[in-house]
């Protein structure tokens, strides 16, 4: 036990927590948007985040960028594989949509079945990567690592004076990146017509529709919008980490899914402070401890938090009260 | 091998599996058990992953086999070499050792290329008397636990690979300062504990991580407060990648040292720019480009020789000097290759009573990922 090692740079792993939690937050956006809506949890959601990653490293790929590209190249490459991998991630999470939940939802079928669709859609698209696409086209594809080139590289922009805390580009666009994202959601959510019809269907579906809110149509956004912010954590992510995998999906689903929780599923504010939360808890304890104890503490902080608030820390409220 | 890491409930699992298999497996084999013991009409099993994910640290030891073969020169026996498909897995690995067990034109098996295959099969064939050479399973218990007689293997164990990597950390790299992080399973902490053992005061700090962790930041920080002057990894390209990318762009310049468990062709592509100049550390002899091996090899199989090749070609020469010895029944060929001593391609072949080559005759080679190839840098001794 290290107490020493977390008080002396404090400052610094607080950052850290908050650069690994941006991430957890930007995909647990997807898992408590459907929540919130459909009362689901879509199991798929981690593969829709790994499609993200590949569509980013395809991109970079096409367009042939390297490390140590010129300014424009870097900047015109990542906003393009932005975009690239917000439509692919929202196409595949549309995709799933249709396949595993409607058909299953006009038939009224139990919540359990939804469940199971949605392992078999993620199982399905794991092997996609590990193993269909690497029959058809060969390497990258396959159950190896792989690595993406980091277009955008790492470099110190500025210190804060007098903590000695150097801020580097990569942790800005991470941070800014994911809170400007949520709040534009935010936003969508709370401000927008579309948005009131999400808050409509997610309090109660039969008189929303009787409002003449089309309830697919809001399912449908719901899905895009989430599989968006996969996306938009995928390029991130890719940025931070410059690796993908064909099962890259999986732990930073199940984090999502506890940040989800942590903050109060349903609910989007929810989202960002039990990432923010859960990022900060792992990393505070990979220092005091080791990166072995990460997931013990931020359970137990999870455990404890339900504990107080079953309900999460945020409550789940999608739909209900802020109008 | 590296795959030594499979839990015992697969284990428990290809067991089972055995159990239900074993039926099928001994019925086919009436038609075929006629080999009378003077004829020398006799088959080489070859079992490993010769396809999936692990396939290419197999393949080219089955290759090498395949080339000791075919420049064999022997006017009396027919021998042909038959490859088993087990895609390194310990239940497809156990109805493949069954069959060839109750086939007695199966004078000699090599394999299996990775332990847990290795240990889920090894009873079968000693319950039939079939001789195993290994190329390439490392794992310590296959021949200092519950060892059987038939198993042997030109690979040094898991044991020794921890002291010759903190022989290179201090030796080659004059390292005094080693930071030492492990991924806390089975493979990565026993390693990363005997390199902890070999350094003593040479090592700084320790620190664990976890499969399929991504986000290193905490261990970073540590690195950072530590100023460590070489840095060890215990654990699998998967977690390497991230890790060896997060230090560099920290600006900790140390040396980047892994075990086994790094090496491959999926090494390169996995760290990219960032592990330029990363060292991983591997029992597999290099082949000299200007060997007559290599030559003969990239003609045949038109590459050059990958990992584990020399040990391929090894091991099935091993089972070919029995049969220009006389060896004619699985019994005799036991006896053989228990006493066996020569000059191999990989190292000077001896067995002790355990099954494995002699510490003297091992050694390690640390190679250097040069433009995402790994290029051998130096032998070190355990």
């Amino acid at each position: 036990m290290d107490f020493d090692a977390l008080f002396s740079g404090l400052d610094r792993h607080t950052l850290d927590g908050i650069t690994r939690g941006s991430i957890y937050a930007l995909v647990a956006l997807g898992y408590t948007m459907v929540y919130g809506v459909m009362k689901l949890i879509n199991f798929a959601h981690s593969e829709v985040f790994m499609v993200g990653t590949w569509t980013v490293l395809g991109v970079y790929t096409v367009l042939g960028v390297s490390a140590g590209a010129g300014l424009a190249a870097v900047i015109g490459a990542t906003l393009l594989a932005l975009i690239a991998a917000m439509l692919a991630s929202a196409g595949t999470a549309l995709a799933v949509e249709r396949i595993a939940y409607r058909p299953l939802r006009k038939k009224g079928a139990p919540p359990l079945i939804f469940l199971i669709t949605g392992i078999g859609c993620s199982m399905v698209l794991v092997e996609t990567f590990g193993q269909v696409l690497r029959f058809f086209f060969g390497p990258p594809f396959g159950r190896v690592t792989v690595n993406i080139p980091s277009v955008l590289q790492t470099r110190d922009l500025f210190t804060i004076p007098g903590v000695d805390l150097t801020i580097t580009n990569t942790r800005v666009i991470i941070i800014v990146g994911a809170i400007v994202m949520m709040l534009a959601l935010d936003t969508f959510v709370n401000k927008s017509r579309l948005g009131r019809g999400v808050r409509a269907v997610a309090q109660d579906p039969d008189t929303a529709s009787l409002m003449g809110v089309n309830q697919n149509r809001v399912i449908m956004l719901v899905f895009v919008l989430g599989g968006a912010m996969a996306g938009v954590a995928a390029l991130l992510y890719t940025i931070q980490y410059d690796i993908t995998k064909f099962d890259i999906g999986f732990i930073i689903g199940l984090k999502a899914f506890t940040a989800a929780v942590l903050g109060g599923i349903g609910n989007l504010r929810g989202a960002l402070v039990g990432g923010l939360l859960l990022g900060i808890a792992e990393v505070y304890a990979s220092t005091i401890w080791s990166s072995e104890w990460a997931n013990v503490t931020a359970f137990v902080v999870l455990v404890v938090v339900l504990m107080f608030r079953p309900t999460g820390l945020l409550g789940e409220s999608l739909g209900k009260a802020r109008a | 091998m590296i795959r030594s890491s499979k839990t015992w409930q697969v284990a428990a699992m290809a067991a089972a599996a055995g159990l239900v298999l074993s039926a099928c497996g001994t019925t086919d084999t009436d038609g075929g058990g006629d080999a009378s013991g003077e004829d020398c009409n006799f088959k080489i099993g070859v079992m490993g992953a010769l396809s999936g994910a692990n396939a290419s640290i197999v393949l080219p030891s089955v290759d090498g086999a395949e080339l000791a073969l075919k420049q064999w020169e022997n006017d009396e026996c027919e021998v042909t070499m038959e490859k088993f498909d087990t895609e390194g897995d310990p239940a497809k690995a156990t109805p493949v050792a069954t069959q060839i067990a109750g086939d007695e034109t199966f004078i000699g098996v090599m394999g299996g290329a990775f332990s847990g295959e290795t240990r889920a099969t090894k009873s079968i064939y000693a319950d039939a008397g079939v001789t195993m050479v290994s190329q390439s399973a490392t794992a310590t218990d296959l021949t200092q636990e519950d060892q059987v007689d038939v198993f042997h293997r030109l690979v040094p164990y898991d044991d020794y690979q921890g002291a010759a990597i903190a022989n290179y950390l201090t030796d080659e790299l004059g390292a005094s300062k080693v930071f030492v992080v492990d991924n806390s399973e089975a493979y990565g902490e026993p390693l990363a504990d005997r390199v902890e053992e070999t350094l003593g005061n040479a090592m700084t700090q320790r620190d664990k991580t976890e499969v399929g962790q991504t986000d290193f930041a905490p261990t970073i920080s540590k690195m950072e407060s530590a100023q460590p002057d070489a840095v060890f990894y215990g654990g699998y390209i998967a977690e390497a990648a991230p890790l060896l990318k997060q230090m560099r762009d920290a600006g900790i310049d140390a040396p980047f040292v892994g075990g086994d468990g790094l090496y491959g062709a999926d090494f390169g592509n996995a760290v990219g720019p960032a592990g330029e100049g990363a060292v991983v550390m591997c029992p597999c002899a290099p082949i000299a480009e200007d060997s007559t091996f290599a030559a003969d090899f990239e003609e045949e199989f038109g590459a050059a020789p990958g990992a584990y090749a020399a040990e391929g070609y090894d091991a099935m020469s091993v089972f070919l000097a029995a049969l220009d010895d006389g060896a004619r029944t699985r019994e005799e060929m036991e006896e053989f290759v228990d006493g066996y001593t020569g000059e191999g391609l990989s190292k000077e072949i001896a067995f002790d009573e355990n099954g494995d080559v002699p510490k003297e005759n091992v050694s390690y080679w640390a190679y250097k990922n040069e433009g995402g190839t790994l290029v051998p840098e130096v032998e070190v001794k355990p």
